[in-house]
């Protein structure tokens, strides 16, 4: 069994609000992330994901507990978190391959590796056709390749990803989910996903941790056993198998109830 | 059957006009310009001495650059526009991304440059020039005090407008500060800076008609003065046509260098 990477150790996050007041919007969330696993994170919107993940980037301080990597505490945003954003953010005046040479070149890697590993990622999300065109010339699924092969490129330990596929269309969508699966086997690679997709969830994740709203808390940890440990890159092969529709059924109504709280 | 064809109105709301028609209407207004203006100079309608005909004022201006060594003028004020206003560019791209990329930064100048941009620059022509004397020292500080709040103030605007998540995906690849800010907010600023700069331009050769009409003996400005004194209408209005033709030049140059530099804007703009 693979060891945990990632802990969190009872987060939780307060925001300062307009008129001196305060809203907590994470209250005291602890989980961990195993090594080559795909840590999904689920639940209804504005319950505080965004906030989980981008503590764990070192994108914003926790105003209680700690967020620990292979055992050290983490302080501020670093290479060994690698983070997709659901907005694109090629960098519009570098080549696609220039784009996926950013981090490691500003990370001094040489400059013949920062070639082949580039040629390599760029290969791996499909674009070695479009390695000289710019991201302008892309169409929205095809830059947020870009953002995943600059971000593995540049060997995180972790990726963390914020509803990447939110802005693309359903088809462009699963493709993209199954070309997750397929990167996670290959790459080795540990992910956290955030979504609020329940089919999206399931079909990616190795364990689902689902956030309650206001304030986010821990509500459940879906392990979906269904799977029997295996990872399963065909989503309509998935959505057939024995326990598929009891599990989509199960998180609905969780979803429901956070709903009805409201 | 012919596929039916709704009717095409002159006032089509928000519908592109076709090129031809867009040349057409674009020589229209001109040639009426030039046609009232002709018809009222040659027609006696108004004082010939106040308004000559086009024709004799586009002879002037002819004339000038054959024959009277105008172009020595109009260098001596490209000049006095260019220096100025890179030495305005030169303050205000460092400061104005630096403003707009840390707060810090802004904190302690926008108090500062917010109330200066609200003094007109020609309210300081009396003080420059004792300050100064007569040499090209203040013009060229006119010509900056004119440009370079303003400047500071849109190139902060549009470095603040940089997406975060440009900037947190900097971040988390590993970049250092430093390496962000020259590497991510000031090439995805730079377009826009390029706009900014553009538009301050021509706002330069506002300040330096009035700079050299007030306190020159040389520049276009200068010469037109001198030619009201002789009341030769025609060159005065000669001068305007240079100044407009070089603001014109200046801008479509411009315009050029950016689709050069930044041709991954093209689908944008
Ligand atoms: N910078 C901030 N300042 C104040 N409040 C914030 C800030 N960021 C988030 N919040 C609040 O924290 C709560 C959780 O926000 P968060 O963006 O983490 O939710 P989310 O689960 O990602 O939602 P969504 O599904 O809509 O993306 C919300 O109520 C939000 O208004
Ligand atoms: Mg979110």
């Amino acid at each position: 069994m693979s060891e945990a990477l990632l802990h969190l150790d009872g987060i939780s996050k307060v925001f300062p609000v307009a008129g001196g007041k305060s809203v907590k919007a994470v209250d005291r969330v602890s989980f961990e992330v195993e090594e080559n696993r795909i840590c999904v994170l689920l639940g209804p919107s504005g319950c505080g994901k965004s906030t989980v993940l981008r503590m764990i980037a070192g994108l914003e301080d926790p105003s209680d507990g700690a967020v620990t990597l292979h055992g050290k505490p983490v302080v501020g945003p670093a290479r060994d978190r690698g983070m997709v954003f659901q907005a694109y953010t090629s960098f519009d005046w570098l080549s696609v391959r220039r784009n996926v040479e950013f981090g490691m070149k500003v990370n001094g890697v040489p400059r013949t590796e920062r070639r082949a590993r580039a040629a390599h990622f760029i290969e791996l999300v499909g674009l070695t056709k479009f390695a000289d065109a710019y991201p302008s010339q892309l169409s929205g699924g095809m830059r947020q390749r870009v953002a995943i092969a600059r971000t593995l490129a540049n060997g995180p330990e972790l990726l963390l990803m914020d509803e990447p596929f939110g802005a693309l269309d359903a088809e462009t969508r699963w493709h993209m989910q199954e070309m997750m699966i397929d990167i996670a086997w290959q790459e080795n690679t540990t992910m956290v996903i955030v979504t609020h997709d329940i089919e999206e969830a399931i079909f990616l994740a190795d364990k689902i941790i689902f956030l309650s709203s206001h304030p986010g808390r821990l509500k459940e940890v879906i392990v979906p056993e269904f799977k029997h440990g295996n990872r399963i890159n065909d989503k309509e092969h998935i959505v057939q198998l024995p326990g598929y529709a009891e599990m989509e059924q199960k998180i609905m109504r969780l979803m429901r109830e956070e709903g009805a709280r409201e | 059957m012919p596929t039916p064809h709704q009717e095409r109105h002159f006032f089509e709301i928000r519908k592109p006009v076709s090129r031809p028609q867009a040349i057409l209407s674009a020589i229209g207004i001109w040639a009426v310009f030039f046609g009232v203006w002709s018809l009222a100079a040659h027609s006696g309608w108004v004082n010939a001495l106040l308004v000559p005909p086009p024709e004799q004022v586009f002879s002037t201006t002819w004339d000038f650059f054959a024959e009277r060594g105008f172009a020595s003028d109009v260098l001596i004020s490209i000049t006095r526009v260019l220096v100025s206003f890179a030495m305005a560019c030169a303050v205000a791209i460092p400061l104005g991304v630096m403003m707009g990329t840390f707060p810090s930064v802004e904190a302690i100048f926008n108090p500062f440059i917010g109330a200066w941009r609200y003094l007109p620059a020609p309210s300081f022509i009396p003080i420059l020039l004792m300050w100064f004397g007569t040499g090209e020292a203040p013009k060229l500080a006119l010509l900056f005090i004119g440009v370079v709040f303003f400047l500071i103030t849109l190139i902060m605007d549009h470095t603040k407008n940089v997406r975060k998540e440009l900037i947190e995906t900097a971040l988390t690849l590993g970049a250092s500060r430093r390496v962000t800010v020259t590497q991510v907010v000031l090439p995805a600023v730079l377009p826009d800076i390029f706009t900014a700069m553009r538009q301050m331009l021509a706002m330069a050769w506002t300040y330096l008609v009035i700079a050299e009409i007030v306190a020159s003996t040389t520049g276009i400005g200068a010469m037109m003065m001198r030619a009201r004194r002789f009341l030769k209408t025609d060159e005065i209005l000669s001068g305007i046509i240079v100044i407009g033709a070089l603001g014109l030049t200046f801008d479509l140059l411009f315009g050029l260098l950016h689709r050069w530099l930044f041709p991954y804007r093209k689908e944008t703009r």
